[in-house]
């Protein structure tokens, strides 16, 4: 069936419509940073017991939704700084109550509602973005009649809009807005270089790609990659705000930095790093099995050390060194970190480097 | 079900805490150290997860080379590529088996060792696996506001009926229970969520498995290549095959004695846009026999579609051109009339070389070396293929005669010639198109090209591990997904006398933790569990004899509005390691 341009161009223009709604949402969350009122600090002594109940409630989750219905509204609880790690910086901080993580009493909307209004617009860009990001993705494929993911460029498109359809959610769930200037900021540089540097028209695939495993190898490897994407910005917070903390420790920072006290603690970006690696990592396994069997129908063999499934492998042996590293002692947290940004860097050299310049059968990129 | 003694420590431990306990100071190298010390140390440490977790940086460093350097398996010929180019150098990567990561016995070394390890930490888990399985829970704390979950509330029944109908709603949920032995105390404990650890062996083991089947491919499978010209018919025995790699247990009979011809094959590429050049579909078709005698089938080979035949399957891999060559020696007799498959190189759009040998030639042995190009056109005197159909197409001839060098005994390539022994009769390469003559110069004879017919290339694979690799693949992914959602957990159910005082005989402490809930949900699992505790007390407190409206009606605490929200409460964290999870 020939490739539909009109539905091309319709799914360019959403794409940059998305592009630019993104870079909003990016400045609005930044502008909470900035100016955004700081949420109602609780008197000294609530504070104080607030921080004893957070630290409880990292320890186990989240407050359950029972203790909710009872707490009055603006009693959420909110990690007080840096909790766990935070001696330092949480004993010379006043009893903030940061306007995000973990789970809190109030249902996700209303917590949205209270977070002020630079934090309602950036969410509400987010959506609107999101949306048309999916439109875009969706066009591509009804232009092409098939899944829009067979070539780097609209691998990239696709994997972002996982992304963000993924952080959103995290956004909504966990409250995690705080975080929304760095990971749309990444979805916003991923897409802004996909669209200018590695452009690719609409067109047909090779016969080797023209395969229902393509849908199911592909779209498993877009969904991790999209999941592993949320994971890599979230392990960068965690090793920035863990360095600011321990340069606190050592008296060569001031405590109490603006940013690192909104974000959420420590504890509560390693939780949410794991738990997204954990959705991440059994999608990616899915992927390198039809991988496997789509290359025995194609190649003649399920597994041949093919420069990208070597990289596949690796990058999955990494992020399984990952979830090990943080059940020994001595690799949780920092270490932990370095090991699945490793991992997240390996599936970008896989993706960027081994696909387009390394000779092997699954060039398809289309990078020229 | 009786009081069994506790247990002192959780029989389930994970293999971070054993880990944590073994590097605690016991057992260190020292003096005194016996052989069997040693071999004890040894095996700690390399069934300790921080080992394993270096065996797998091992792991992934060792394959980067693999996909860096040329392989022997996939890619012989930038291998030769490479000692050209790096002469220095290539000989000491090979000795290190660089140019052969992947069955180098350094990798080997760093996988046995890391699936040793793995053996080392899954069996022993097995075995606390089926023992705790066979212990009961603990006892309920006594203060169970102090664990991480908890909730309490008043109920009209009385402690021991209270604890009863706990047991029922907790074993309806597939809890395990434990009451206690004496029937004066009202408690109750209850556990569940073993599936996480038997996800947890289930992925190691299948890993296992999976190794172990591609093991099982190498010794008891083949792997064979054949190039096919349209039109001609091949056996699948060890002579007719270009490259035969067997396994280290598998001879040529183990071969499959099908035949297969390909009748017709035809490749579409795409003619216009920035994709232009790009094949669009492959299409071979083929009769086949499976056995000798046997019906002749026909089939359509495509890529992503092979053939299966009597225990293997036969894959479309490749494809080019065959040109077809007539050539008539001095004496006028047509000694060679035969396609002449060509190969194309990396240049693109199936511009293909090859070369034509004619033994039979008289008075002196002729051979061609040629290149055929499918689309032609003179770029600055130098022909190029701009488009991968056979649209204009052309050969052009270097003719030789002289001694070919064929009964030297040393083994030649069909697609090269070795000149050293003939002379060249043309000086420049001749450009025909299909129908055209070349004469050769001293009446030596003519060479026309007649034609051209494709060829495709055939891989021929039988591997027994495939299915098993498949199924442990899934079991390893079925394991992992088991042991990330499931979630260890035990709740306890306390009920405590208040005299019959306002109806509310008795007070209910619920409480509940779990050991690893990185996903998250307890909470509100706990929530529900406690709610719905709650309401089968309300319920069987309405049902019971003891039961007095007047009485139940005055206290709207006992059972009122608010059923499916118990007060739950987040306590701090208590030592509570008598009832979790050492």
């Amino acid at each position: 069936m020939p490739v539909n341009l009109a539905l091309g161009h319709v799914s360019n223009d959403f794409l940059i419509a998305a592009l630019v709604i993104y870079s909003l949402s990016v400045v609005a969350f930044a502008g909470d940073f900035a100016f955004g009122r700081p949420r109602r600090a609780g008197s000294a002594a609530r504070g104080q017991q607030a921080r004893e109940r957070a630290g409880a409630l990292a320890a186990v989750g989240a407050a359950s939704v029972a203790a909710a219905a009872d707490a009055p509204p603006d009693s959420v609880v909110g990690p007080p700084g840096p909790a766990g790690q935070a001696g330092v910086a949480a004993a010379g901080s006043p009893a903030a109550v940061p306007d995000s993580m973990p789970e809190v009493a109030v249902p996700p909307l209303r917590a949205i509602g209270q977070a002020g209004h630079w934090v309602q617009a950036a969410m509400a860009l987010a959506a609107v973005g999101v949306v048309a990001h999916t439109v875009a993705v969706v066009t591509r494929g009804l232009a092409v009649h098939r899944a829009p993911w067979g070539n780097m460029y609209e691998f990239v498109t696709a994997l972002t809009c996982v992304a963000a359809i993924f952080f959103l959610f995290v956004m909504v769930r966990y409250r995690a807005w705080t975080l929304g200037v760095f990971v749309m900021g990444a979805v916003v540089v991923a897409l802004g270089l996909a669209e200018t540097l590695i452009y690719t028209a609409a067109g047909q695939l090779v016969p080797a790609l023209q395969s229902y495993w393509l849908d199911i190898h592909v779209t498993a490897m877009t969904l991790a990659t999209g999941i592993f994407f949320v994971a890599a910005v979230l392990g960068v917070v965690y090793l920035t705000v863990d360095r600011y903390n321990r340069r606190v420790a050592a008296g060569r920072a001031e405590p109490g930095n603006g940013i690192v006290r909104r974000l959420p603690s420590l504890e509560q970006l390693d939780r949410l790093t794991y738990r997204t690696i954990m959705f991440g990592f059994p999608v990616w396994t899915f992927g390198v099995i039809a991988g496997a069997i789509w290359a025995d129908q194609a190649w003649g063999r399920y597994w041949g050390w093919d420069p990208v499934e070597t990289w596949a492998f690796i990058t999955w042996v990494l992020y399984a060194a990952f979830l090990h590293a943080r059940a020994t002692a001595g690799w949780r947290g920092r270490r932990a970190h370095y090991i699945q940004l490793l991992g997240f860097t390996s599936l970008m050299f896989n993706i960027l480097v081994v696909q387009v310049f390394i000779a092997g059968l699954h060039s398809y990129a289309g990078v020229s | 079900m009786t009081d069994v003694r506790a247990p002192e420590a959780d029989p389930f431990e994970s293999a971070a805490e054993q880990d944590d306990r073994e590097t605690a100071g016991r057992d260190r190298p020292g003096r005194g150290f016996s052989l069997a010390d040693w071999l004890k140390w040894g095996w700690r440490q390399l069934t300790s997860m921080r080992i394993a977790l270096v065996l797998l940086f091992l792991l992934a460093l060792g394959s980067v080379p693999g996909s860096m350097l040329p392989q022997e398996g996939t890619n012989p010929a930038g291998v030769q590529q490479y000692y050209a180019s790096h002469p220095a150098l290539a000989p000491l990567l090979n000795h290190l088996g660089l140019f052969n990561v992947f069955a180098a016995p350094w990798f080997a070394a760093i996988y046995l060792l890391l699936f040793t390890s793995l053996v080392g930490c899954v069996v022993p888990r097995t075995f606390r696996l089926v023992g705790s399985a066979r212990t009961l829970p603990p006892r309920a704390p006594r203060h169970l506001a102090r664990l991480p979950r908890s909730a309490e509330y008043g109920t009209a029944l009385a402690p021991v009926q209270a604890v009863e109908v706990a047991a029922t709603v907790l074993a309806g949920h597939g809890f395990r229970l434990r009451r206690p032995a004496d029937a004066g105390e009202a408690w109750l404990s209850a556990e569940k969520g073993y599936l996480r650890e038997v996800g947890n062996l289930l992925f190691h083991l299948a890993l296992l498995g999976v190794l172990v089947s591609v093991a099982l491919g190498g010794l008891f499978g083949y792997k064979a290549d054949r190039l096919l010209v349209q039109g001609t018919t091949f056996a699948d025995t060890q002579s007719a095959l270009d490259e035969f790699y067997p396994g280290r247990f598998v001879s040529a009979t183990d071969l499959g004695p099908f035949t297969i011809t390909l009748n017709q094959f035809d490749a579409s590429y795409i003619s216009s846009g920035v994709q232009r050049g790009q094949p669009a579909s492959f299409d071979a078709q083929i009769s086949y026999t499976a056995h000798p005698g046997g019906p002749a089938l026909r089939d359509n080979l495509e890529v992503n579609r092979p053939l299966s035949v009597d225990g293997a399957k036969v894959y479309l891999i490749g494809h080019g051109y065959a040109p077809v060559f007539k050539v008539t020696d001095a004496r006028g007799q047509v000694v060679y009339d035969q396609p002449t498959p060509f190969i194309s190189g990396s240049s693109g759009n199936f511009l293909s070389q090859g070369v034509v040998k004619v033994p039979d030639a008289q008075p002196e042995q002729l051979g061609f070396t040629g290149v055929f190009v499918p689309t032609a056109v003179e770029v600055d005197g130098v022909l190029e293929s701009v488009f991968p159909a056979a649209d204009h197409p052309v050969v052009s001839l270097i003719a030789y005669a002289g001694n070919l060098g064929e009964n030297s005994g040393i083994p030649q390539s069909v697609y090269q010639m070795d000149t050293t022994g003939m002379r060249q009769l043309t000086a420049d390469p001749q450009v025909l198109v299909p129908g055209q003559s070349l004469k050769l110069p001293d009446g030596q004879g003519t060479i026309t090209f007649t034609g051209y017919v494709p060829w495709v290339s055939l891989a021929i694979t039988h591997d027994p591990g495939q299915l098993p690799a498949l199924i442990c693949g899934l079991a390893a992914l079925g394991g992992l997904l088991l042991s990330f959602m499931v979630r260890r957990r035990r709740v306890f159910v306390r009920v405590r006398a208040n005299g019959p005082a306002g109806g509310v005989q008795s007070t209910v402490q619920v409480g509940g933790l779990t050991r690893t809930d990185a996903s998250g949900g307890f909470e509100d699992e706990f929530a529900s569990l406690a709610a719905e505790l709650r309401s089968a007390h309300d319920q069987a407190a309405a049902n019971s004899v003891l039961y007095k409206r007047s009485r139940y009606a005055k206290n709207p605490a006992v059972a009122g509005g608010r059923l499916s929200a118990p007060i739950a409460r987040a306590g701090p964290k208590g030592p509570h390691s008598r009832v979790g999870f050492a």
